[in-house]
């Protein structure tokens, strides 16, 4: 807690801008994009490619946040990647399969994402198993149940659903031909959370529950019930990019979905968020999933072997977590003589 | 007396019911394939079930063997082959997918004397070198030879291929041929290769493709290897501006890719008809193993079948009648 508040304070001195932990992100996202940009030249640099990477950068960015959130807290969320295909086949068979309303396929959609969060938070906060594998078994209970019920119902384990043009138009069309509405999505979800997290009062028991859960509890956070919260949201984003996906491309598989894990938690850690919990910022995330969809991208602008991204990326996530730990040990030593 | 009696109906038959099922010879069939929720595999798979209920009469089964992911896909598919030996396989079926990692694996099968059909990937050139009975599917080779021949028959000369697995021997035959069906009607063609996380993400695909349009503008043509990844390209088509003027064939299809063509959206689908893979692979070893009949024929060949706008009509109907 106290780590943030002084990372919080106001005034803008450079000594405190660069001990500000998105500064080593902000730096990684400008040097990587410099390099692509020399690279990829004019179409890359212009709305074509900002597009490209920004549609990345909406979905994967939109799991990050409440990824980014739990690993705040002290936690971790692998069923993301069983939840995005879970949500597009449930909202595919109400909506396409029974020819309910769009409304209730996206609702019903949504609400696997929560149910299945509710049942991570329980499971997280009733046993003492970790949330790693808490929620890797659940990931493999969720697939199973989606392939299981999509063969039942439909015979078929991928399912398609043309949605009405207003749901099109909401959740899965492209503006201008090339940016995804995904992406102003994303946005409404970046300002929720940084009002969640930097400016409602619930925002500090998140880093006091990562920084020592038992002084938070006995200070009288209540936290069994933040972290269901937490992992309900993270159920509820991930069920989002599914339905968003399925309108989007106007089929649903059974399998995919399972680049999100791996690439959301890249994100954050890219983006200065501490993987033991109780360091990180909305800004930080929101700059590590820039990064990340810049190398994505620019790999294919850049005319390289995509392969060479996957080098990046990895070498991305080494330095990001070298570079935090001594720009946190920078802002502990220097920030200590305010006192 | 009376209980004596009984028991002795009893055990009589039990001995004519244990002496029938061993004058038949069981099948146990072990079929290696793709994950099972896997579009076009669980088709696969459906055939070899369907083929097993014949098996399953006759005191036979089928059994499905899968790997978790592709990612390490050569090792895990030699491991499913061997599994399959260990557990007592009467005749087993797998695809040579990658052939440097899997070929040992089958040359235990049919050193072990258990009777093997390769079938979807590898060609009866492997089917051959490994000593199998015969080879079943289609060419992958020849498919996208097909597509490509396709596309520049109909004036779209310079053309992608969409590569989301790259390293899978008949990913690579797909792309291979489809170079080769362009350049030997008059046209060019190129591979545009993805990482392999991206196997399986739409919206990677369809970025990938759309940046790559964006790079090389004369692109009119391309193919993508699976159902999933064709509606992605097209949707990367789309996003790229190119809607029209880039012409898309891909392999296998489903109901959205079924209206694609109806809407013109997608030109044509190249079908390896994985349903009639799975169906023959196993009902060839069941008849060999519970009769020792055979197939002279060799080389069953499922594909390639065309999908355009002139028949596509007929193959919703056929998606309808639960027959592709």
């Amino acid at each position: 807690m106290s780590m943030q508040s002084a990372a919080e304070a106001k005034g803008f001195s450079l000594g405190s801008l660069i001990r500000r932990p998105e500064t080593g992100s902000f730096l990684g996202f400008v040097v990587v994009y410099t390099f692509f940009a020399i690279l990829g030249g004019a179409v890359f640099m212009g709305a074509p490619g900002w597009s490209s990477w920004l549609n990345i950068a909406a979905e994967v960015g939109i799991i990050a946040l409440p990824v980014g959130l739990l690993m705040i807290s002290g936690e971790f969320d692998m069923s993301v990647g069983a939840v995005v295909p879970a949500a597009s086949v449930t909202a595919a068979l109400l909506s396409g399969h029974f020819e309910l309303p769009a409304l209730i396929g996206i609702c019903g959609g949504l609400a696997v994402g929560l149910l299945v969060g509710f049942v991570n938070g329980l499971l997280v906060t009733r046993s003492a198993i970790p949330s790693l594998i808490v929620t890797i078994g659940v990931m493999f209970a969720v697939m199973g149940l989606t392939l299981g019920f999509a063969v039942l119902i439909k015979g078929s384990t991928s399912l398609s659903y043309v949605p009405d043009p207003l749901t099109k138009s909401l959740l899965g069309t492209f503006v201008g031909g090339m940016f995804n509405v995904s992406i102003f999505w994303w946005l409404g979800f970046v300002v929720a959370f940084v009002f969640f997290l930097h400016f409602s009062p619930i925002g500090n028991w998140v880093f006091a529950m990562g920084g020592d859960a038992e002084s938070a509890r006995n200070a009288g956070v209540p936290t069994a019930k933040l972290k269901i919260a937490l992992f309900m949201a993270s159920g509820f984003c991930a069920a989002f990019v599914g339905v968003a996906q399925l309108m989007t491309y106007q089929s649903a598989q059974v399998a995919g979905g399972q680049s999100f894990i791996f690439n959301s938690i890249m994100c954050v850690v890219i983006g200065g968020v501490l993987l033991t919990g109780g360091a990180g910022s909305i800004f930080g995330i929101v700059l590590g999933t820039m990064t990340f969809a810049v190398v994505n991208q620019g790999i294919f602008f850049a005319a390289l072997d995509p392969n060479i991204g996957s080098i990046i990326i990895g070498a991305l996530l080494l330095i990001a977590v070298l570079s935090n730990d001594s720009f946190r040990t920078l802002a502990m030593t220097l920030s200590s003589k305010k006192k | 007396m009376n209980k004596v009696n009984r028991f002795a109906a009893a055990a009589a038959s039990a001995v004519v019911l244990a002496c029938t099922a061993g004058a038949v010879m069981a099948a146990d069939i072990y079929v290696i394939g793709g994950k099972p929720d896997d579009p076009f595999w669980s088709r696969v798979k459906k055939g070899a079930e369907d083929a097993g209920i014949v098996a399953a009469a006759q005191g036979g089964s089928v059994t499905w063997l899968g790997p978790q992911n592709y990612d390490n896909l050569g090792p895990d598919a030699a491991e499913l082959i061997r599994q399959a030996i260990d557990q007592g396989a009467d005749a087993i079926v797998g695809p040579d997918w990658v052939p440097e990692a899997m070929d040992p694996a089958f040359q235990a099968v049919t050193e072990a004397g258990i009777p093997l059909v390769i079938y979807n990937a590898g060609g009866l050139e492997a089917a051959d070198r490994l000593g199998a009975m015969n080879y079943v599917g289609a060419v992958d080779y020849k498919s996208g030879y097909a597509g490509g021949a396709y596309l520049a028959k109909a004036g779209h000369m310079n053309g992608a291929c969409v590569n989301t697995l790259p390293g899978a021997a008949n990913i690579e035959a797909f792309c291979a041929g489809f170079n080769a069906g362009l350049t030997e009607n008059g046209g060019t063609g190129s591979v545009l290769q993805l990482p392999a996380t991206a196997f399986g993400d739409a919206t990677a695909v369809a970025q990938a493709v759309r940046a790559h349009l964006l790079q090389n503008p004369d692109i009119d043509a391309m193919f993508a290897i699976g159902d999933g990844d064709t509606n992605a390209t097209v949707s990367g088509i789309q996003q790229a501006g190119k809607a029209g003027q880039v012409h898309v064939c891909g392999m296998n299809f489903n109901d959205s890719i079924l209206a694609n063509i109806q809407a013109g959206t997608q030109d044509f689908a190249i079908d390896q008809q994985g349903y009639q893979q799975g169906f023959f692979a196993v009902s060839i070893l069941n008849n060999f193993v519970n009769y020792g009949v055979t197939i002279p024929t060799r080389e069953i060949l499922t594909g390639p079948g065309v999908i355009d706008a002139a028949n596509v009509e007929q193959v919703m109907a056929g998606v309808k009648a639960g027959a592709r």
